[in-house]
């Protein structure tokens, strides 16, 4: 188990061509295991993000290869790749990203709504044990937009956690948080790494981040250092 | 499962935007309503109209009228196209004219179930005559008893009394403005000149004042059995059956079941008064044109209202998307919303419709028969209204959110 493969990517090239034919990525090949926690980061510009959003599933405009859990996801659908994401990959923006319209337990609890494996009243129980894991059980009902920079990054976290998935992507998760809120988010990714085996990846530019993480990939000028 | 999330966000986005969602929702309602109230008021016009000409209308009417003139007795000998040849100053013969044997016809008409009224009439053109003056009219020797089962006719005379006819042999019924032209009352004598020179004199028995202007000033009843006498016909004879029957614009199967029993002319009031049914159609499409403008404008307000949400939601679509819902589920979530939108103005639509056209009935209006404007509802409006409001609603959403389902997550979250 330990040495599964969780992804692996060979020979991507991605161009952008706006404003100009631009090529953001120039090859890029590796392999993350599962349970691995994996940071990325890199300059401004460096294709870090870009690598994120191709690994993500919702950028398809690129060559090369994906697997996840060995299934390859190069040529599929944008419809077959929502519904893998909903099972397979949870999320953590950068800016929270939370549908200020709803309350933190609905934002939880939508993705598996989507998914649709479980009762509604298994949904709720599971959104608020992710709710507790993060510590803020307490704002389940408050509508998202009332809750503080912190907190909100914490409701995300919980709702990438909801569909059990076997990957969680973050792009810059303590972008705008304080030493202690990063801490906070370091230690729940790396309990989920560890105790539920999920893969981690990380796109991030804090030094002191990426170095408490398994391993860490650097990039610049769209290549692996 | 999943349906139900869409329909649950899509409740969200319209509860949270309550103006925005009324907004939508009161286009929806006036489009509908005025769909409502216009049909509903075009449908009291055109029903107005057709009790005025249906009092001196049936259904249908049955005549013999004989019609030989494409015979031609020479084509039929030399059917040869090498023959020439050639008539001069052809002249038609009238052989029959009229119905001789009426009363077999009219048990005949009576079987079918679709008739609830028949009468007989005979009409002819005549002079009425008083002293010097001499005015031209019409005179119809009608059934008195069947005759106003058809067309109320007994409630038209102002003075003296229908049933009259049936007592005094000589008597004869005038219209109001032919009595006043010729200067005669109750009770005066007048002489008919029929086209044939007969002539012979009657009392006036009564004075009708129809709604009819024109059949006021030239209109005469008579006994069927005095109208015989006065132009020489048999005791069976009538020049026209009229028939009503229980749905007035059904005709034609009628029309056509009679044709196989009936070897004279048989038409139906639609052809007969074709101006009638061009009115009332043409009516018909002024209420359809003026509803559906208000109906398109409500659209193109959802539209924008819908491109408004969309743009607004941009950064939320993409979430819903970069957590797993596809296009499709976007699609479906703001066409429920449309959907919710049209189905709601749809029912106070309904609702207002109603509400107007009952006003507007209370509106004075005291013209010919009537006392207040015309409204006359039909179930199928109320269904249509509302089909078409949900419809254009769907519409107009489903361009939006076509567009949302298109977003592209990654250009969003990256800012």
């Amino acid at each position: 188990m330990e040495n599964k493969t969780s992804l692996k990517i060979r020979n991507l090239v991605k161009y952008f061509h706006e404003p100009e034919t631009f090529q953001v990525l120039k090859g890029v090949s590796f392999e993350v295991k599962k349970g691995e926690f994996l940071s990325i980061v890199g300059k401004s510009g460096s294709g870090k993000s870009t690598l994120l959003y191709v690994l993500s599933t919702m950028d398809t405009n690129y060559e090369g290869t994906l697997q996840i859990n060995g299934d390859l996801l190069t040529g599929k659908t944008q419809n077959q790749l929502a519904a893998f994401r909903n099972e397979h990959i949870g999320f953590v923006f950068q800016f929270h990203y939370l549908l200020p319209e709803f309350s933190c337990l609905q934002n939880v609890m939508l993705p598996a709504l989507k998914l649709g494996k479980y009762s509604t009243k298994e949904i709720e129980h599971k959104a608020y044990e992710s709710l507790r894991l993060l510590d803020i059980e307490d704002q389940a009902l408050k509508s998202a937009n009332k809750l503080s920079g912190g907190q909100q990054q914490r409701v995300a976290i919980a709702r990438a956690l909801i569909n059990n998935p076997s990957i969680i992507m973050s792009d810059e998760p303590t972008g705008n948080l304080d030493s202690k809120n990063t801490q906070a988010v370091l230690d729940i990714f790396k309990g989920l790494a560890k105790e539920n085996g999920q893969t981690i990846i990380c796109v991030t530019h804090d030094t002191d981040f990426a170095n408490k993480t398994d391993r860490t990939i650097e990039m610049a000028d769209g290549l692996i250092i | 499962m999943a349906k139900s999330v869409n329909i649950q966000i899509a409740s969200v986005h319209l509860t949270s935007k309550f103006w925005q969602t009324f907004v939508a929702i009161m286009g929806v309602t006036f489009g509908v309503s005025m769909y409502i109230f216009m049909n509903s008021f075009m449908n009291g016009v055109n029903k107005t109209q057709d009790d005025l000409a249906f009092s001196a209308l049936s259904h249908i009417r049955i005549y013999n009228h004989d019609n030989n003139y494409s015979y031609n007795p020479i084509e039929s000998q030399y059917d040869n196209s090498q023959t020439v040849f050639n008539i001069h100053n052809r002249k038609s013969i009238q052989y029959t004219s009229g119905i001789k044997n009426s009363s077999s016809i009219v048990s005949l008409v009576e079987k079918q179930e679709e008739v609830v009224a028949v009468a007989r009439q005979i009409n002819f053109s005549v002079f009425f005559r008083s002293g010097s003056k001499k005015i031209n009219g019409r005179v119809s020797g009608i059934e008195l008893e069947q005759e106003d089962k058809l067309f109320k006719s007994s409630e038209i005379v102002t003075q003296g009394n229908w049933n009259n006819l049936q007592t005094h042999k000589s008597g004869i019924i005038i219209g109001k403005l032919l009595a006043e032209d010729l200067g005669l009352q109750v009770n005066s004598s007048i002489n008919v000149l029929t086209s044939d020179g007969v002539s012979r004199n009657y009392i006036i028995v009564g004075i009708f004042e129809s709604s009819l202007k024109d059949i006021d000033k030239t209109k005469a009843y008579l006994n069927i059995t005095a109208a015989r006498q006065l132009i020489g016909e048999n005791s069976d004879y009538a020049s026209d059956i009229l028939i009503n029957i229980k749905d007035r614009d059904n005709t034609v199967p009628v029309v056509k079941k009679l044709g196989l029993l009936i070897p004279f002319q048989i038409e139906s009031w639609q052809e007969a008064n074709e101006q009638l049914v061009a009115g009332a159609s043409l009516r018909n499409v002024i209420a359809i044109a003026v509803s559906f403008t208000i109906l398109l404008v409500a659209g193109f307000g959802i539209y924008n209202i819908m491109n408004m949400t969309i743009n607004e939601k941009i950064k939320e679509i993409a979430i819903l998307k970069a957590t797993g819902f596809s296009g499709n589920d976007i699609k479906s979530i703001f066409l429920t919303q449309a959907g919710a939108i049209g189905l709601l103005g749809g029912f106070f639509g309904v609702v207002l419709g109603y509400l107007i056209s009952l006003l507007i009935n209370q509106v004075p209006f005291n013209v010919a028969s009537l006392e207040t404007l015309p409204i006359y509802f039909r179930v199928q409006d109320f269904v249509l209204a509302v089909v078409f409001g949900v419809l254009t609603t769907l519409i107009a959403g489903y361009l939006p959110s076509r567009k949302a389902a298109k977003v592209d997550p990654v250009t969003i979250i990256r800012g």
